[in-house]
């Protein structure tokens, strides 16, 4: 009796134990097994998923010996899982890379300096857009193959701007300014109304009644409105790359002056309450719900629009020019390769396919995202334009004057205190050059502190 | 009298009245999920949440099938929480009845070591896991995943040994004057009367390991091994784009923690009441 | 979970038949052999990280770089932060907002349900339900529900004819917000604890009011409320160490923003560690809230234990 009932607790102890066991031992991450060898390729971007999958499976029939498993992580958890990986030094053999994280982990030798193997593979690196290869270049080393980039634009609600008698094409062409707001804000007058129909340059316009906002602004650290609008000022985020701080520069501060000014002094942008990161609703929420008629925002949501407003119902204009010109946020990613991968030879395999010609058409063919190499871009236009949205206004705006990711190794210090300080101006509670100030100095602290 | 009876009638269906808004207030964001789930996409940003899902439609859910491996999910969400569920259940009732009902040196500082465990917030003790994982090479398996909680929590030991303490000693005290070992005592006198808090323990444990979110996603990469919560939190970095494919997969995800609930909750409802009052 | 530490009030177990003479070595390895399996994973996965946790709150780490010593900095740090009091703040305004509704309610649930009428099985089990929701798969429809434009509550807000507030984006409402959707999670478990308590009442005591002339006041006042102490007891104890370790419906809903306005020290620590990458100092963090919840619940004990006069036990 006693012999039964141990042998039948310590089976069903057994059994959990084991079950635990046998059904990992397929485990090990990017191991091999029967001569296969298993890469793991991070991203976070859910949309892009399908299109680089189907990239991998051509680059899996051609190399049979290589599996490739895409892991991903959204953007939220993304940096969060793969500094805990690099603790662990366990990370993917091969992941995006974002220029905020790059200086970090480029300065820790987390990721590869893939510039020999550029040089024995004699791969091209003209081919590729030249803005990104100097961003993501620090002297001779490189640290990726570019794979796309991605700039600001205006998306519009077509009904309301035709309700308003703009036509898209004005829209693309309006100027602003830092004295009367200039033509942009007076388009934007004719979007705005209250409950009673007013609109916000006539007597008896209920600032608090507003039933529809000409524009939404969102963005956690200005990459969506302060730094384009800072841009078309002439504002420069650093004195150079990896340089110091000037946030608090003239140019900068009126840049975020004009922005603060259209919520509460034209009334014609919806105030922080509405659109403060991150509890806000996203931006094409914001669209499809008719909260606002038109908003900035990157070529990345481009999906996001397409399946969630009626088709023929929006559509992409330029952003309006400042005082110093016409200005857009560039930006653009890699992929990057482990310095600690078991298989660095297959890992370079698969991000010297990955930055390849071939490789960038199939993803930018599907409409998915920019290709980094500039002569596959019609791809992508064409792709849209099947979908009945002209996406033109993002080509354009590469061309012309860009700013990019600042660069520097105090990237999550400068985040953070962004966020904190432009929720406050946007709500009216701290002054532009109050939060510039403060930004600035904190940064430029973390950057000296090597935070 | 007539007009008490009138009174209590009316307090009556004031308490029915309030414990209806109540129980409306409980459902209603399961309700509206479910109901979102069914509309189509088109519709699905342009109308209120709660406003009938009119024409309902499966697309959403074909959808979510076709995209994402969710039976995949669903299965390792399962496997995962089942052994952890079936090894708690073994593993706690052994070391709660030691605690409950053997005298043996050390037994004090121990159960109290375990209790003061409760008390440390979990979020930190994610990076030490991490690496100790890493370490033992288990990160992306299974046993990652199920170790970390396989072998009983400070929580569980203590409510079952709570319920162990109410049976009356005498019935063990009888069995060992017929020869009866500690094994048989556990197998024969305890297990069978303890039922209610053994699902009870079920529930609880199948629930937490079910709705997990940062460990598995720290601990797994491949699509061999993510659980249905990876899964969402991936769906969400995408909010309003996949909204048509989010709302069925929390649906789907939500769902079977219910049915699981409805199946134990007379268990649970009496098990509590047995316990609850220490 | 909010019922994170169950009664630790109760006393000591009560000895089993003390075990006689020679047994007593036989039943201590037969003790640890019933622990053991418990025993390993407890030092394996909950104390060896524990002691990596105090280990690391002398040391600067990044998660990349090797870890640096540090001494004591980081706790010097953590008294200079106004961020970490701030945090301490809010989760004390939480626990605060949360905890007193959270029972109430709870309470008044369990009153209501321990009266013999139709359908309580029916409410007892729907109030229960909001327990088991995954939080990750309900945060689109809080988010939802809570939208200043298309949600219900502003709906029906509006239809009163007032205008509501932007609750997610207020830096007023945020934290009233995450506590509600707290007290909507957890009310009906924490009614299933204090039902069973009223249920353990002997009916006798309430005959024996009814015969002194006690009203319905006095009845629940001096009868209901004080034999229900070790169930309120226990509710209490687990709900504020759950509350304080408060982080799900914050990462979910309003990952610590509007501002600072919803920054727990539990989600004020899993910044620090995983979007800031300052290992050690999040470590040193929680030993911090470590140390608070410690405090609370030996507060929690003292005043619970002087004042229990039943001993249900």
């Amino acid at each position: 009796m006693f012999r039964r009932a141990t042998r039948k607790t310590l089976a069903l102890a057994a059994a959990a134990v084991s079950a635990a066991g046998l059904t990992s031992a397929c485990g090990g991450s990017s191991g091999s097994s029967g001569g296969t060898v298993n890469l793991t390729y991070m991203i976070w971007q859910t949309s892009e998923e399908a299109a680089y999958q189907q990239s991998i499976d051509v680059f899996e029939k051609a190399h049979p010996d290589i599996h490739v498993t895409i892991d991903l992580v959204p953007w939220a958890q993304y940096w969060a899982k793969l500094q805990t990986s690099a603790a662990g030094r366990n990370m993917p053999d091969v992941f995006w890379d974002h220029l905020e994280y790059l200086p970090e982990l480029a300065k820790e030798g987390i990721i590869t300096n893939i510039a020999p193997d550029i040089a024995s593979s004699k791969i091209d690196m003209s081919q590729y857009s030249s803005k990104l290869v100097a961003q993501w270049s620090n002297g001779s080393t490189v640290y990726g193959l570019p794979k796309d980039w991605d700039t600001i634009a205006t998306i519009y609600n077509a009904k309301d701007l035709k309700a308003a008698g703009i036509t898209p094409a004005q829209l693309g062409s309006l100027s602003w300014n830092t004295t009367d707001g200039g033509t942009f804000v007076r388009a934007l007058e004719k979007l705005t109304v209250d409950v009673t129909g007013k609109h916000p340059n006539e007597a008896g316009f209920e600032a608090n009644h507003v039933k529809q906002y000409d524009i939404a602004l969102e963005a956690p650290n200005g990459q969506q409105d302060w730094w384009d609008f800072g841009v078309q000022n002439g504002c420069e985020l650093q004195n150079k790359p990896y340089g110091t701080w000037t946030v608090n520069s003239a140019a900068c501060v009126q840049a975020m002056q004009f922005e603060q000014d259209l919520m509460y002094k034209w009334h014609v942008a919806a105030p922080g309450t509405v659109t403060n990161t991150p509890n806000a609703a996203a931006l094409p929420q914001l669209l499809a719900q008719d909260t606002a008629a038109i908003t900035f925002d990157g070529d990345w949501d481009l999906d996001t629009y397409q399946s969630s407003l009626p088709a023929g119902s929006w559509g992409v204009a330029a952003l309006p020019t400042g005082p110093k010109g016409s200005g857009t946020v560039f930006n653009g990613l890699t992929d990057a390769i482990y310095s600690g991968t078991k298989h660095p030879a297959e890992a370079w395999e698969l991000e010297e396919w990955l930055g390849s010609a071939a490789s960038e058409k199939i993803v930018t063919d599907s409409g998915t995202v920019w290709a980094a190499i500039p002569s596959l871009d019609s791809g992508f236009i064409a792709a849209w334009k099947a979908k009945g949205i002209d996406v033109s206004a993002f080509y354009t705006g590469s061309q012309g004057t860009t700013i990019g990711y600042p660069l520097t190794t105090s990237g999550t210090a400068f985040t953070n205190v962004v966020l904190k300080d432009m929720n406050q101006v946007w709500l009216d509670q701290m002054t532009p050059q109050a939060a510039a100030n403060d930004i600035t100095t904190t940064s430029n602290a973390a950057a000296a502190n090597g935070d | 009298m007539a007009t008490k009876r009138i009174g209590q009638r009316v307090r009556g269906t004031t308490v029915y009245l309030l414990l209806s808004i109540g129980a409306l207030l409980s459902v209603a964001p399961y309700l509206m999920t479910l109901n979102a789930a069914f509309k189509p996409q088109s519709t699905l940003l342009s109308t209120q949440a709660w406003t009938p899902a009119a024409p309902a439609t499966w697309s959403n859910f074909t959808e979510l099938w076709r995209q994402y491996d969710m039976s995949g999910f669903i299965v390792h969400t399962t496997i995962v929480a089942g052994v952890i569920t079936i090894g708690q259940l073994v593993f706690t009732t052994m070391s709660a009845y030691a605690f409950a009902r053997l005298d043996f040196p050390g037994r004090e500082p121990l159960f109290w070591g375990f209790i003061a465990m409760m008390m440390v917030p979990q979020i930190v003790t994610l990076i030490p896991l991490f690496l100790i994982m890493s370490h033992l090479q288990l990160i992306d398996t299974y046993r990652a995943l199920i170790l970390p909680y396989v072998f009983g929590t400070p929580y569980g030991i203590f409510l079952v040994r709570q319920y162990f303490q109410t049976i009356p000693a005498d019935l063990e005290a009888a069995a060992r004057i017929d020869g009866a070992g500690t094994w048989t005592i556990l197998r024969r006198i305890m297990l069978p009367l303890s039922k209610p808090i053994l699902a009870t323990l079920a529930t609880i444990t199948f629930v937490n390991t079910w709705n997990g979110l940062l460990w598995p996603l720290m601990a797994t990469s491949s699509e061999r091994d993510e659980v249905v919560t990876v899964g969402i939190a991936a769906l969400q970095g995408q909010f309003a784009s996949e909204l048509h494919i989010l709302l069925p997969a929390a649906a789907v995800a939500l769902l079977p923690l219910v049915a699981i609930f409805l199946l134990f909750q007379r268990h649970i409802v009496r098990s509590i009441a047995l316990t609850g009052l220490k | 979970m909010s019922a994170n530490i169950a009664e630790v009030a109760t006393k000591p177990p009560v000895a089993a038949a003390a075990p006689r003479r020679a047994r007593r070595g036989r039943t201590t390895l037969e003790a640890y052999l019933l622990i053991g399996p418990s025993l390993f994973g407890f030092l394996a996965f909950l104390v060896a990280p524990v002691v990596i946790v105090f280990v690391l709150s002398l040391f600067s780490w990044n998660l990349i770089t090797s870890p640096q010593f540090v001494g004591l900095a980081n706790y010097r740090r953590m008294f200079t932060d106004s961020q970490s009091w701030h945090a301490l703040l809010n989760t004390a305004y939480y626990v605060v907002l949360n905890i007193p509704l959270q029972t109430v309610l709870a309470l008044l649930l369990a009153l209501a349900l321990n009266r013999r009428m139709r359908g309580t099985r029916f409410f007892r089990v729907v109030f229960v339900l909001p327990w088991m929701a995954m939080p990750v798969a309900l945060g689109v429809i809080w988010n939802w529900i809570f939208d200043p434009r298309s949600g219900i509550i502003d709906h029906i807000i509006s239809m009163l004819g007032f205008t509501g507030p932007n609750w997610l984006t207020s830096s007023t409402w945020a934290m009233p917000v995450v506590a509600s959707v707290n007290v909507w999670q957890y009310t009906g478990y924490t009614m299933l604890f204090l039902l069973a308590g009223l249920q353990a009442i002997p009916q006798q005591v309430y005959e024996a009011a009814a015969l002194d002339g006690v009203n319905a006041w006095q009845r629940f006042f001096r009868i209901t409320l004080p034999l229900l102490r070790p169930s309120m007891f226990f509710v209490l104890v687990t709900n504020v160490i759950g509350s304080f370790q408060q982080f799900d419906t914050v990462f979910v809903m309003t990952q610590g923003g509007p501002g600072q306005s919803t920054t727990t020290l539990n989600y004020y620590i899993y910044q620090q560690a995983f979007q800031l990458f300052h290992a050690g100092y999040a470590a040193t963090l929680s030993i911090l809230l470590f140390a608070v919840i410690l405090l609370v619940t030996i507060v929690q004990f003292r005043y619970f234990r002087k004042r229990t006069i039943y001993d249900f036990s």
